[in-house]
């Protein structure tokens, strides 16, 4: 604790609570409310950190987690941003980016070695045959953590919330327009980054804290007030259109719409570039006045101040207020107009007008500055060496400017312009509901910054109706500028450093532009320059008055670049959230899995792919179930099947236009086939279409095409002007197909309905009740036996599982899964639309034209297929058989079928028959190699080519001879 | 008899309490701690009939049963009887019976033979309701609806997406806190009870009965 301050009134320390934890190895103490890098720092601990490319040691830059140099990990805990993370006890942190520690890091060789390592040198470098290895060896060398697989999932629910007005920023500004625009009457959310409001007001004091104690004052109006909710600790880290904003918290993220956004995020501080600006000691002003009145931490003992503002001096005062020996202020500008500058020669603290720091000087220890060079500057800012003097210190402060921080108003669609005045872009046109405050508008002042608070609070009140009139007082123009347009100074050696998360040295700047990248947006992805986690926060400035310098030409002229969200590092974790993932059951989903089915995800549904029998493998499981439809009974659940009601005059031709077949002539009481096209005649869905009456019809679609094929009948509904009414009954229906020889055997228990063949023929449908369940009944054969499809309201359906089970069991009722539907239907020939199809294939390809009716006056997709219909046919569907004693590893679906070395075709569906007892398929082949008998070659995924032969479709029951009641009767 | 089966039975199936048969359906009715809900209460409602219409002359038609129509889209109306019915947009509405009502069945048995557009919607919905102080930090976990905003006085029917589920909203001011009923599809039912019923118990309530949930409600809706 040998760096701390005696007591002071706006700490944020708890001296009688003690806090150990360890770092690198080696314990430390903090008090309660010390961050983690104001711990180690009141400790003496140096360096913290290793930088990303060259491995040169770095302490505090910003103090404020808006660079890397503090960036630790604490266990599994990645990217822990030691500057804002508070210490607790028993944190255990290790430094990031070192190969053998902190203190004696190996990879500290790249630094002796940077002269090879310019910037680009990896473009020119890391291609051709050694690729692979310079990509291991980079991405060993990279990284800034270590990711530790079995950390425990961490808790980050997201949340909504809503408000009037969001104000971004509770310093001074912001704190004054969340008090106005809440007395107005406007809710108000109020979010700061710090954990405690008051931004700059609290700090940056210039040794008087009466400002502190104004600044106080405002926190506990802010407090005080009802209608202003606080979120502090917390990022608003982009901006979405209609007012959405992201709040990033320690805990979770909040998604927040807001009426009105006053962006009050201040500015954030830049560094200078001199010859060693990075080393351990050289901090921003504010990081030295932060550690001063948050934590009571002295930050040197021995400072030289770089200033370009009043800023500086007020950073000197406070400096020398707090028993920091102040050995010089170097000032970059020619005149002082801050009235600052006589207190600070009226302590007897010499002032070096017109100077530059021309270099920082290593520690015999190399982990942190011991002397300062300093020497005057040409008008031109070139430093005359001959004039060049040493004055030992162990810190340098810096204060030579701002930038402000603009990334929201940029996201917001804020037109920017370079003010000279302020040296700083401000905003120019802000967009509807925006507002801007304080120094992100360009006001430094304190009075100056309260009044422009106020003035956005109240406009963005007025805005949302709160208040009648706005007075508006603009704060009156600042008495210089808060910014230097010029804090470089070259160095033969380099390392002046621009942008600390890349290691970007001014040099490297000035050969990109030489290599052509002299552009914002070029130079940006030739350099790096703002790509590291920091996003260009004290760097991009700095870049674009250089390349600014280097094209001669205005800031205004150069521009900056985007300003994306998020702008500020967001953990995964809170991007993930509670991982929201919905799911569809169907109301026998517990029936299933009380009869051991394995469960698989098709679409959003959780389907059975098969019941698992205790000692069987998955595909004896399929077998078992598919012979069991053969050969007795089977049911199978297909609730997922979209469910589609269709009622009024004009709902047969309504479906003449949707679908390709014939609906007008159907007859009640029967179903028929339907097959859907899109408008360029691709094979869009299918499903069976059943007439209840006159003017009432009941449809299925794929469980795939349910929702979409919902929306388009209702667009086209609305487009045609039908007279009719569609009603989606995908969820409220339920299905089960109980097919097999036996099936109406067991139907016929639960049913008074007469299912006789004559009564009830193939392709028939009934309304009926089956086990008091009203149902309605379907004769279908997609799996190639005597089947009923049977539809029955959805909580009703385990009431009808359990009765078929039941009505089944001396049948031998099994249910079967996904795969044996597949396999039945494969047998039978049946395609399945999405899987023997795809977005390109036209009905005649996939052996369809049956089922389209050419001569109808319209049917969607008519016009294309008939142009379609003109050209050779490419492809065609066939099925195909493999030698019964094959025994190998089958071919898969996507499988090619090669042709000459070529490929000709594809696999679209296989499977082994057990009725057949062979493997049977379906796939695409030229029409020339269609022919009955033609021999096919398969290429496997192993790449073993497999004969195959074409055989027509379907191969099981040719005849329907099991639709007929003389075979039901014989085979039961 | 047990003929209807609730689209929560799976999840409910585990919960220690008391059952009963309630319109064919086994409901939980009494849990053996429900303190917890005034903080927070999650109850399944599917039990309650429920009765849907659609089509250019459902409100006329509707009149004709002597049933009072809500004059606003998304709005809802208390039936004489009890239960309630909801205008889920210009045509097509939504009536849910109380414990004690019968409207369902005699609309059901009106529309055996619809009129001309006059669409029967079978409904056959998971009902959920909320209860609790802690219902906006629930709802604020899934949903980015603003239900805050709502003047409840004017019975707005919120049509929107909870946890990525279309679901059907109904605010109810009731003494203290407002309730909520939700209605979704009953196959996204289990996926949006447990993701409800997590976030309750992260936040300390708790799954109730249909007779817990009377103390909030008054009476039933």
């Amino acid at each position: 604790m040998s760096q701390r301050l005696d007591p002071l009134p706006t700490e944020w320390i708890e001296r009688d609570r003690l806090v150990p934890f360890s770092f690198e190895g080696s314990r430390y103490t903090g008090y309660a409310g010390d961050t983690v890098s104001s711990a180690l720092w009141a400790a003496g601990q140096r360096v913290l950190v290793r930088s990303f490319k060259y491995h040169r040691p770095r302490g505090l830059l910003s103090f404020a987690n808006h660079d890397v140099n503090t960036l630790m990990q604490a266990d599994s805990q990645l990217s822990v941003r030691a500057d804002v993370t508070p210490v607790t006890a028993g944190l255990n942190l290790a430094a990031v980016n070192t190969w053998g520690g902190v203190s004696r890091d190996r990879a500290s060789l790249l630094n002796a070695l940077s002269a090879f390592l310019p910037v680009g040198f990896y473009y020119k470098t890391f291609h051709g045959r050694f690729f692979p290895f310079w990509e291991r060896t980079i991405r060993k060398l990279g990284g800034l953590s270590a990711i530790d697989p079995t950390a425990p999932r961490l808790r980050t629910p997201k949340q909504y919330d809503f408000c009037d007005v969001l104000v971004v920023g509770a310093g001074p500004s912001g704190l004054a327009a969340a008090i106005a625009a809440a007395e107005a009457g406007a809710e108000v959310v109020l979010v700061d980054e710090n954990a405690r409001a008051g931004g700059s007001g609290s700090y940056q004091l210039g040794g008087d804290l009466d400002q502190a104690k104004q600044t106080a004052e405002l926190i506990q109006m802010a407090a005080a007030q009802p209608r202003i909710r606080q979120h502090l600790q917390t990022e608003a880290a982009g901006y979405y259109a209609d007012g959405w904003v992201p709040l990033v918290e320690p805990e979770r993220m909040t998604k927040l719409r807001a009426k009105a956004v006053i962006v009050a995020s201040g500015a954030f501080e830049q560094p200078a570039v001199f010859h060693n600006n990075d080393l351990p000691g050289v901090m921003l002003a504010s990081a030295a006045q932060r550690l001063i009145y948050r934590y009571a931490v002295k930050p040197m003992r021995r400072a030289v101040v770089l200033v370009g503002n009043s800023d500086g001096y007020r950073a000197a005062l406070d400096l020398a207020a707090n028993g920091v020996e102040v050995m010089a202020v170097v000032d970059l500008r020619a005149v002082q107009v801050s009235p600052e500058a006589h207190a600070i020669r009226a302590q007897g603290i010499p002032i070096f007008s017109q100077y530059g720091i021309y270099a920082a000087e290593t520690n015999p220890a190399q982990d942190g500055v011991c002397a300062a060079v300093i020497c005057p500057l040409s008008d031109t800012g070139e430093p005359r060496l001959d004039q060049r003097q040493t004055i030992n210190c162990d810190g340098i402060v810096v204060s030579v400017g701002w930038a402000p921080a603009a990334n929201l108003l940029y996201q917001t669609g804020t037109q920017m312009r370079f003010e000279e005045r302020v040296e700083q872009f401000v905003p120019d046109r802000l967009p509807e509901g925006v507002f801007a405050c304080g120094r992100v508008n360009g006001v430094y002042q304190f009075d100056k910054k309260l009044i422009d608070g106020r003035r956005a609070g109240l406009e963005a009140a007025a805005y949302l109706g709160f208040a009648q009139s706005v007075p508006s007082p603009v704060p009156a123009a600042e008495s210089e500028s808060p910014s230097h347009p010029w804090p470089v100074v070259s160095h033969p050696k380099g390392k002046n450093f621009v942008d600390f998360d890349e290691d970007l040295q001014l040099k490297d700047f000035y050969h990109a532009a030489q290599e052509g990248f002299d552009n914002i947006e070029l130079l940006k992805r030739y350099t790096t320059v703002g790509m590291g986690p920091s996003q260009g926060k004290h760097s991009n400035m700095n870049a674009l008055r250089i390349l600014a310098n280097i094209n001669n030409k205005s800031p205004q002229v150069v521009g900056t670049t985007t300003a994306r969200p998020f702008f500020h590092p967001v953990p995964f974790s809170h991007l993930a959230g509670r991982g929201f993932t919905p799911e569809r059951h169907t109301p026998l989903y517990s029936r299933h899995l009380a009869l051991s089915a394995e469960m698989v995800k098709a679409g959003l549904w959780q389907r059975p792919e098969f019941y698992r029998q205790s000692g069987f493998s998955r595909a004896d499981c399929i077998r078992q179930e598919a012979l069991n439809v053969r050969q007795r009974v089977g049911l199978i659940d297909v609730s997922s099947l979209g469910k589609l009601e269709l009622r009024g005059p004009d709902a047969a031709e309504f479906l003449e236009r949707l679908y390709t077949g014939r609906y007008q002539s159907l007859k009640s009481g029967r179903t028929r086939y339907a097959l859907m096209l899109d408008e360029s005649g691709v094979v869009m869905d299918d499903g069976v279409i059943a007439r209840l009456g006159p003017e009432h019809f009941y449809f299925t679609t794929t469980t795939s095409g349910s929702s979409r094929i919902y929306r388009e009948i209702s667009r086209l509904a609305l487009q045609w002007r039908f007279n009719c009414g569609i009603v989606n009954l995908t969820g409220a229906r339920a299905a089960i197909n109980l097919a097999g020889p036996r099936s109406q055997q067991v139907l016929s228990q639960l049913t008074s309905a007469d299912l006789s063949a004559e009564a009830f023929p193939y392709l028939a449908v009934r309304e009926a009740e089956v086990a008091g369940i009203p149902a309605i009944l379907m004769r279908v054969g997609f799996v190639g036996e005597w089947g009923y499809e049977i539809h029955v309201p959805a909580l009703s359906a385990p009431a009808l599982w359990d009765a078929l089970m039941q009505a089944g069991a001396a049948d031998g009722i099994r249910p079967f899964g996904l795969q044996a539907q597949r396999l039945l239907r494969l047998e039978k020939g049946h395609v399945i639309v999405g899987l023997d199809t795809d977005g390109l294939t036209t009905p005649a390809e996939a052996n369809l034209s049956w089922a389209v009716k050419s001569d109808k006056p319209f049917f969607l997709g008519q016009r294309s297929l008939a142009i379609v219909g003109q050209r050779s046919q490419s492809k065609t569907l066939v099925g195909f058989t493999l030698p019964a004693s094959f025994t190998g590893q089958p071919p898969e679906e996507c499988n090619l079928v090669i042709d000459q070395g070529e490929i000709a075709g594809r696999v679209t569906s296989i499977a082994f028959s057990p009725s057949l007892e062979r493997y049977i398929g379906l796939a695409y082949v030229p029409p020339a190699q269609s022919a009955d008998g033609t021999s096919l070659a398969i290429r496997n995924s192993d790449g073993a080519m497999i004969p195959a032969t074409v055989s027509s479709t379907p191969c099981y029951d040719p005849d329907n001879r099991r639709q007929k009641e003389s075979f039901l009767t014989e085979a039961v | 008899m047990t003929l209807l089966t609730s689209p929560l039975a799976d999840v409910l199936r585990s919960r220690p309490g008391t059952r009963q048969e309630l319109n064919q359906m086994s409901v939980l009715t009494q849990v053996p701690d429900p303190k917890p809900a005034e903080t927070l209460g999650l109850a399944d409602l599917s039990y309650l009939t429920r009765f849907g219409v659609k089509g250019p002359q459902s409100a006329s038609w509707l009149s004709a049963q002597s049933i009072p129509i809500p004059e606003q889209p998304n709005t809802w109306a208390a039936l004489p009887e009890g239960g309630l019915i909801a205008r889920l947009g210009r045509s097509e509405f939504l009536i849910e019976d109380g414990p004690d009502s019968q409207t369902v069945p005699r609309l059901a048995a009106a529309c055996n033979s619809p009129p001309a557009q006059v669409y029967p919607v079978l409904r056959q919905d998971a009902a959920i309701a909320l209860c609790g102080q802690a219902t906006q930090n629930l709802l604020r976990q899934t949903c980015s609806f603003n239900f805050q905003s709502l003047n409840l006085t004017e019975h707005p029917v919120i049509l929107t997406t909870m946890v990525g589920v279309t679901v059907t909203v109904i605010p109810q001011p009731k003494s203290h806190h407002p309730i909520y009923r939700i209605w979704c599809d009953n196959t996204f039912a289990p996926y949006l009870w447990q993701t409800l019923a997590e976030i309750t118990t992260e936040l300390g309530g708790t799954i109730i009965g249909t007779q817990d949930f009377i103390p909030y409600t008054g009476q039933m809706p």
